[in-house]
Parts: C-alpha cells; sequence; structure tokens
C-alpha cells in the first residue's frame, strides 16, 4: 500500500519532513514517494500526512489512483466555476 | 529608481511641510526611543530611508501550512508578493551567498528578509539556518521575517536568539466567523482543520505570536489586506487590537484577485478595493495605528530600492562567481552608511525649516485636496505622466502637505494594453487616481491631457524637477487664489 506524488504538485517541500516512514524524497521534476517504503502513515498517524498538508488537489493519489484530495476540496471553488473562468480566460 | 550618488548635491532646497514628507516620520513621534531609532533607517518603514537604503528578501520556504483564499500555491505567497509570481527558490547556504554578495556590492542593503515563497516559519530549518549564519557571518545586516502568525508561537524563542528585531505578521481578521471566509484550511497537529475551528486557532495563535515577540523586545509589524464586504468593516477593531497589544506598524494592502491566478477571490470574483476605498480605510485605522503607506507589495525575492528589482545582476550563476571579502566590504559598508545617515540628516533639517517657513505665513482656511504626484524618488517630480507606473498620492491643506499613499497606476490591469471590458490602459490609469483633483507630472500628453480634465483632475507639467512638497503646496496655493477651493468636491468622475 502506497500513495503516489503525481505531476501536479508544485515542489513545495510540506510534505517531506513529515513522513513519518521517510518516504518521500525530491526528485526532479516534482518529488516522489517510494511505494516500498509508505506505510499510508499506518501505525503513526490517523490520516497520512502528506495529502493531508498538500496544497494541491490532485497531486497525490492513494493506491488505486483516486485523488486524496478531489477537485474544489482544498480551495472552495468549485469545479464547474473553475472550468467556467478557464473557458472564459482561454477565448479571451 | 536609481541608488543615489553620494556625493550629489541634495535636491535644491528640497522641504516639507509639518515634518511629514513621509508621514512616517510623523508617525514615529509617539514611539519611545529606542523603537525609533530601530525604525529610522529601516527601508521598509521609514518613508524617507527607503530612498536611500535597500532591503532585500530570499526566497528560501517553500512550505506552507495554511490556506488563504487569495493565493495560489502554484505562486509564491500572496502575503508577501503581487500574486501570480514564482521566485527561485535558494537553499540556506546559497541564501547566504547572495546576501552577502549583495550587501558586499550594494553597500545600501541593510535588511535581509525571508518572506516566502511559502510561510518561513513553516520551514523552521531552512529560515533558522539561514538566519543561524547571517547573524554570524553578516552581523552588520538586520533581519527580518513575515509569517501568517500559525507557527509563531513555538518560534520565538529561536527567533530571539539572531539579528532579528522585525516580525511581520499577516493579521486580516480577529473574529473567527470572518476568518472562515479567508482561510479555508489550516494543518494543525498532523490534520487539515477547516471552516471557523480552523480560524480560531490561527487567530489565537497570531495573537498569541504577537504578545509574545513584544514581550521579547522584538518589533513587531501587522499587514492586514482588505477584502471589501469580507474584513473592509472589520479592520479598524484588527488596527486598535495590535496596537493595543504593541505592534509598531499596521499596514493596509489592497485585495488583488484576478481570474488568470486561480485563486478562490479571483475565480469567484471577488473584488478589489479602489483607491479611494483603500485611503478611506487607511485613514480610518491612522486615527489610532500608525500606518505604512508607503509599502509597494515587493515581491518576495526581490532585490535593491524598495520598489526597484536588480535581481538580474545577483543571479546564483553569478553569485558563484564572485569572491567575497566581508570583513573588507562590512568596514566599506561602515563609511557609506555614516554618509547617507549625514545626508539624510541634512534633508530631514531642510524639511523642518520649509514646514516652519509655511508656519509663519497667514493661514489659509481652504479645505485639503489630494493630488499625485509621478515621480521615481530623489523627491522630485521627474516622471512622465504617460510613464508612470505608480503615483505618490498627497494631501494639501492648510496645515502642508502630507504623504498620504502609493496607488499603482496599473493596479487593475494585467498589463496589456486593454484591461477587462476593453478599457484602455489609460483609462485604467486615470481610474487609479479616483480622489484626487490634481496630478503633478514632468510632461502630460495631449490625449491624457484631455481624458484627466473630462474625469475632474486638473493636468500639470509645470513643476518638473521641483521638490514635490514645495510644487503640491504652490498648486495648492493657485488652487486657492483661483476659487477653486471653494466649489464643492466632485469626486468620483474618473471613467469608470
Ligand atoms: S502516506 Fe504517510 S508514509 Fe506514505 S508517503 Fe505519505 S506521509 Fe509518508
Ligand atoms: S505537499 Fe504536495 S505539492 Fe508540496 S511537495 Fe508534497 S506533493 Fe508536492
Ligand atoms: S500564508 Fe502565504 S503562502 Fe500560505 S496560503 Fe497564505 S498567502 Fe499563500
Amino acid at each position: 500500500m502506497s500513495l503516489k506524488i503525481i505531476e501536479t504538485c508544485v515542489n513545495c517541500f510540506a510534505c517531506e519532513p513529515l513522513c513519518p516512514s521517510k518516504a518521500i524524497y525530491e526528485a526532479k521534476p516534482h518529488f516522489l514517494i517510494d511505494s516500498k517504503k509508505c506505510t499510508e502513515c499506518e501505525g503513526d498517524f490517523a490520516v497520512p500526512q502528506c495529502a493531508t498538508i498538500c496544497p494541491i488537489e490532485g497531486a497525490i493519489l492513494d493506491a488505486l489512483g483516486v485523488a486524496l484530495n478531489p477537485p474544489g476540496s482544498l480551495t472552495g471553488i468549485p469545479p464547474e466555476k473553475m472550468a467556467e473562468a478557464m473557458a472564459e480566460l482561454q477565448a479571451h | 529608481m536609481e541608488l543615489p550618488v553620494l556625493n550629489e548635491k541634495p535636491a535644491s532646497q528640497g522641504g516639507c511641510s509639518a515634518g511629514s514628507c513621509g508621514s512616517t516620520d510623523d508617525q514615529l513621534n509617539h514611539l519611545s526611543d529606542e523603537i525609533k531609532a530601530k525604525v529610522q533607517n529601516h527601508p521598509c518603514y521609514s518613508e524617507d530611508a527607503h530612498h536611500y537604503f535597500a532591503r532585500m528578501h530570499v526566497a528560501v520556504a517553500p512550505a506552507c501550512n495554511i490556506q488563504c483564499h487569495y493565493c495560489n500555491r502554484k505562486y509564491d505567497c500572496a502575503n508577501e508578493s503581487r500574486p501570480g509570481v514564482v521566485s527561485e527558490l535558494l537553499t540556506p547556504d546559497q541564501a547566504v551567498k547572495k546576501t552577502m554578495a549583495v550587501a558586499a556590492n550594494i553597500p545600501q542593503m541593510t535588511v535581509l528578509g525571508i518572506a516566502g515563497p511559502g510561510d518561513p516559519l513553516a520551514n523552521p530549518e531552512r529560515t533558522f539556518e539561514t538566519f543561524r549564519r547571517l547573524s554570524k557571518e553578516a552581523p552588520d545586516i538586520k533581519l527580518c521575517v513575515s509569517t501568517n502568525g500559525l507557527s509563531l508561537p513555538e518560534s520565538v524563542e529561536e527567533l530571539a536568539k539572531h539579528n532579528i528585531d522585525h516580525v511581520t505578521i499577516t493579521i486580516n481578521c480577529v473574529d473567527p466567523e470572518i476568518g472562515a471566509k479567508i482561510y479555508p484550511w489550516i494543518f494543525w497537529e498532523n490534520r487539515r482543520i477547516k471552516g471557523k475551528k480552523a480560524a480560531k486557532i490561527l487567530i489565537e495563535q497570531q495573537q498569541k505570536g504577537l504578545e509574545m515577540l513584544v514581550a521579547k523586545g522584538i518589533l513587531v509589524k501587522v499587514n492586514s489586506v482588505m477584502i471589501p464586504g469580507v474584513n473592509d468593516k472589520h479592520l479598524a477593531e484588527v488596527s486598535r487590537i495590535v496596537k493595543a497589544k504593541g505592534a509598531f506598524l499596521h499596514n493596509v494592502m489592497p485585495l488583488i484577485a484576478e481570474a488568470e491566478h486561480g485563486t478562490f477571490y479571483g475565480v469567484m470574483g471577488q473584488r478589489g478595493p479602489t483607491g479611494a476605498e483603500l485611503q478611506a480605510l487607511q485613514d480610518d485605522c491612522s486615527g489610532d495605528m500608525n500606518m505604512m503607506r508607503h509599502c509597494r507589495q515587493c515581491r518576495a525575492d526581490a532585490v535593491g530600492m524598495l520598489g526597484e528589482d536588480r535581481g538580474d545582476e545577483f543571479t546564483m550563476d553569478k553569485i558563484e562567481l564572485m569572491d567575497i571579502d566581508y570583513e573588507a566590504a562590512m568596514e566599506k559598508r561602515k563609511v557609506i552608511h555614516q554618509a547617507i545617515e549625514a545626508e539624510m540628516n541634512s534633508k530631514r533639517a531642510q524639511k523642518s525649516e520649509f514646514a516652519e517657513q509655511i508656519a509663519q505665513e497667514p493661514k489659509l482656511t481652504t479645505r485639503p485636496v489630494l493630488m499625485a504626484v509621478a515621480t521615481s524618488g530623489q523627491g522630485v517630480i521627474n516622471v512622465h505622466f504617460g510613464h508612470a507606473k505608480e503615483f505618490l498620492i498627497y494631501e494639501a491643506s492648510p496645515d502642508g502637505v502630507r504623504f498620504i499613499s502609493h496607488r499603482k497606476a496599473d493596479l487593475y490591469c494585467g498589463g496589456d494594453s486593454t484591461c477587462g471590458d476593453g478599457e484602455s490602459v489609460l483609462q485604467t490609469t486615470i481610474r487609479s487616481l479616483e480622489g484626487c483633483e490634481a496630478v503633478l507630472c514632468s510632461k502630460v500628453g495631449f490625449e491624457p491631457w484631455e481624458m484627466l480634465e473630462n474625469a475632474g483632475i486638473m493636468p500639470n507639467g509645470e513643476h518638473a524637477m521641483e521638490p514635490i512638497e514645495e510644487a503640491v503646496m504652490s498648486v495648492y496655493k493657485e488652487m486657492a487664489k483661483n476659487g477653486k477651493l471653494d466649489e464643492i468636491i466632485l469626486h468620483n468622475r474618473a471613467t469608470a
């Protein structure tokens, strides 16, 4: 069982020092989780620490590939509002 | 703005009325001598010192422990820089090298700040490593740090060990109801906490941190972001409370929210305050609080004088090639600092002379007027209207001339040739001058001249290269003579 950091990670370093298993490491182009080391924080914390501090929606996935912080869950921006705003900007 | 040439003659009879060129001079008058001494030559806090001394920020602290609705974490901390800026992250070692290289090459650089790209205190190792080394290796540089306050109480002990005498806390509210509309979540004791509960913890930590710093004798400045309809009515109370607890300055900054920044406020269409609204609030707060009106929301990794950026001269690859003898540099810096102080003191003396002169003249009984001035520094009017990126706003009244604030010409504009609904740059600029009745520049073109007049703002290019306060006073006296000041004020006619 392991979480995964994907390319939307902005390399903010917030998760790395929190990991109880030292599974997170700086890499190019973005931080990565060593799947052999990650314990999903079981036994250490009630919730996976990396996904609990990560500010970027969708940057961390669970073992099934599902985002732990889905769109709108952190920023509070309803996904349809975001899509609308982005479409508007593109139209310019 | 150019760095001052040290043996250059001071601008001819430069003067300020009421000893209040930077209203900061006034603001300082009620502070204790100890605090005054600390603030006097600080480029961020002293209105005249920032023409002479410089500060820089290094970006060593990437992580953050909260979310603000005006910030998108793909970019730098929006408390410290304009939204949408990405700075180059430095290691503590690189930051120390860069700071010493800049200090050796720009002796005017006296203050080093860590302000991002996240929250410095959410990155204690990187931040304190930088401070620890600089306190030892470059003891003539003052250190400052900005924070959202969440981790402040646990950091005070460590902060007090270094050369740190300025801490800036961004405090947007003291009421969790309001806080819940500004902060969607915080990371606290290994959990993500949301809503009012999160805001309550953050507010408690900020206030506790403020009290602890004051108790340690560390200067605290408070920044607030003015968010119309959210905390605008509330900030006067914030001002009162932070002052009562001992903050020495309170600085209200406008919210900048654009959809393209991808922030909550930007996407949801929350607007920022107009220049006039911002000023009204600043006036409201200044009744019982020091306001820092010359802050330009500097960039977190900026190098140079406030409002200027010389970062390109000090990129990491250039710094690696420099060989710095800091002991020698420190000697040189000391001599130059003394020369600057002497020049600053002589200008300050000239200012009070001019103020006395005004005081002796028969007093007018006319109403106060706001005027905008285009300048690139040195205390004179020297910028063409069309080239002005920002204006200094002064208030002229029978009591003299008082510096009020900076206004960005492009505050509402992304910098393209058109803004929003097809508004031209010129229209945006004129809109930013809302509330002013005259604008003093070195020159004004034909097209803007007409538009300014139509907006009820009198263009004036007659005082090029003259000291600002004297020019503003002379325009004011002329307005009084021509009976302009008996008219009812016709504000807000700026093209909307
Ligand atoms: S889930 Fe826990 S153990 Fe796994 S990488 Fe994240 S912090 Fe480390
Ligand atoms: S907290 Fe999220 S964005 Fe930051 S480094 Fe970790 S995965 Fe990347
Ligand atoms: S504290 Fe700064 S970096 Fe953190 S969310 Fe707020 S504005 Fe952004």
